[in-house]
């Protein structure tokens, strides 16, 4: 390791010492959801660290920061994806519309229709088209006829803009289908049990520059109707769709601010090293 | 966050560019401040010689500025910047722009210097061009120290030097006003050393102008089109707190 890179080095281990609360301000005045004092646990190892965060109603949160920062593990607690990990232990408190989504009396089978996720790799079901998107509505009993389903489905279909590709074959395997609109499927299919927020876990690394950028025009539309957070590996994808940027690093919610702000002028030293792509 | 810290990206070759951009920059500046120290040579001593120097050296900086302005593309296309090298970038393509402006109008005096050394009638006033000129240059060198140096303080109290630039091409003004009043056989000659008195003030300008990149390039802050007391009050104001990062 060079002379400078070691510095480096030296210098986040300080700056994380000295870490004394999230620069910037996390709460938001129009908010969809609050997380408050969050300690995530794997076993003895502990993965977030007392992160505070407002998601606001019809915004793009984006979560960016090196791998094992913690990102990932944040956004699945926020519609209770890590249940199904045993070792995993989640502390604070998590509101969606001002009800604790980790209280006892929560369906987590509606919270997971509430907030859907996106995931990295497209994993349409091996169904048609059709049933891929028809499958939320029907277990959650959101059509009363095949009318008002054939309604859901072609209306989902339109806002994930996957609709004029595919209207003529909607009995087609949705594995049969590009990457691209593999994922633009999957986004159909969360979209059709009428969510109110969308998660997103790297929507776009397993996919070529268009796809990623019809995408990203597509989470700028459903911005109008839902709000999304969106862990990213891409700092130019977090710069282009977000509004607001929160940094991650080893568990810590280093900065979160305005992404326009985070990208020219950030306020954390560990934020400017990490996305200027210094040693981090 | 003042230190820039250049030289530490994970990548090795980046830093080698954002320093060799930085560095051909000031190289840059040099030649430009050397063409307005010799410009203002020859204008004062009629230097026919060093006129046409000053005048064929314009061509060099004006190739810099295209080199350099190529090479901040290079890097907005191939690194996408953010933070402080997109800032470090963004400073660089203004204050190019700046110094080859700076450089035209060296180009001006060796022009004027030209055509006064073979001419017997030596313009009312001239003398008077020393003293704005030995402010200027020493504004415009104290500019590049701040560039080279990135010293967001030092480019607030260079750029408020401007001021005192303007009062004396002011008064300069006046004066030569009133004497082609009093002889309007001069108006034609008193003109030569009212187009250089303009140039010196336009090059404070322009270096004042880099001053405040610099002090974006350091602090994020723009401080454009806002006034010296504001800007020296906000500047007070930091001090006070200290900076969570």
């Amino acid at each position: 390791m060079s002379k400078a890179a070691e510095q480096t080095q030296t210098r986040n281990l300080q700056l994380l010492e000295a870490f004394a609360g999230t620069t910037g301000e996390v709460r938001v005045a129009d908010r969809k959801m609050r997380m408050e004092n969050v300690d995530v646990f794997y076993d003895d190892n502990q993965a977030l660290f007392d992160v505070n965060l407002d998601l606001g109603k019809n915004e793009v949160l984006a979560m960016i920061g090196p791998s094992g920062c913690g990102k990932s593990t944040f956004l699945r607690c926020m519609n209770r994806m890590n249940d199904t990990i045993d070792s995993c232990r989640i502390e604070g408190r998590f509101e969606l519309d001002g009800e604790d989504i980790y209280g006892p009396e929560q369906d987590v089978v509606l919270l997971r229709a509430r907030v859907g996720m996106v995931f990295q790799k497209p994993n349409p079901f091996p169904k048609s088209i059709y049933d891929n998107v028809a499958y939320g509505p029907r277990i959650h009993g959101l059509a009363s006829n095949k009318d008002e389903l054939d309604h859901i489905v072609e209306t989902s279909l339109k806002r994930a803009s996957l609709w004029n590709e595919v209207k003529d074959r909607l009995d087609a395997a949705g594995t049969g289908l590009s990457g691209g609109q593999q994922q633009r499927l999957c986004i159909a299919r969360t979209i059709a049990v009428s969510p109110e927020i969308i998660l997103m876990d790297e929507p776009c690394s397993a996919l070529d520059p268009i796809a990623t950028a019809s995408i990203e025009e597509l989470i700028d539309e459903l911005r109008q109707n839902y709000s999304i957070a969106i862990v990213t590996h891409s700092m130019q994808q977090a710069a282009r769709v977000s509004q607001r940027t929160a940094y991650f690093h080893l568990g810590r919610l280093i900065e979160l601010g305005e992404t326009k702000t985070i990208f020219t002028n950030p306020s954390h030293e560990l934020t400017e090293n990490y996305i200027t792509g210094r040693f981090g | 966050m003042d230190k820039l810290n250049l030289d530490q990206h994970i990548s090795q070759r980046y830093n080698e560019e954002l320093e060799d951009l930085r560095t051909r920059v000031l190289n840059m500046g040099g030649l430009v401040e050397q063409q307005v120290a010799n410009g203002l040579q020859a204008l004062l001593e009629f230097d026919a010689d060093l006129g046409e120097i000053v005048f064929n050296g314009d061509f060099e900086v004006n190739a810099m500025e295209v080199e350099i302005d190529e090479a901040c593309t290079e890097i907005l296309a191939r690194r996408q910047p953010a933070a402080s090298d997109l800032r470090l970038v963004m400073t660089v393509i203004k204050a190019i722009s700046d110094l080859e402006r700076i450089g035209d109008e060296a180009e001006k005096f060796g022009k004027v210097a030209m055509r006064l050394a073979g001419s017997a009638n030596r313009p009312a006033y001239y003398a008077e061009l020393r003293h704005l000129g030995d402010q200027v240059k020493s504004v415009l060198r104290d500019t590049l120290d701040n560039f080279a140096r990135m010293d967001a303080e030092g480019a607030l109290l260079t750029a408020g030097r401007d001021e005192a630039i303007d009062r004396e091409y002011n008064s300069l003004s006046r004066l030569l006003i009133s004497h082609m009043m009093e002889d309007p056989r001069e108006i034609k000659s008193v003109l030569e050393v009212f187009w250089c008195a303009r140039a010196l003030e336009r090059i404070g300008d322009h270096a004042n102008n880099i001053c405040e990149y610099v002090v974006y390039l350091v602090k994020g802050k723009d401080i454009r089109h806002t006034s010296q007391q504001r800007r020296l009050a906000a500047q007070k104001d930091k001090q006070g707190p200290t900076d969570p990062a």
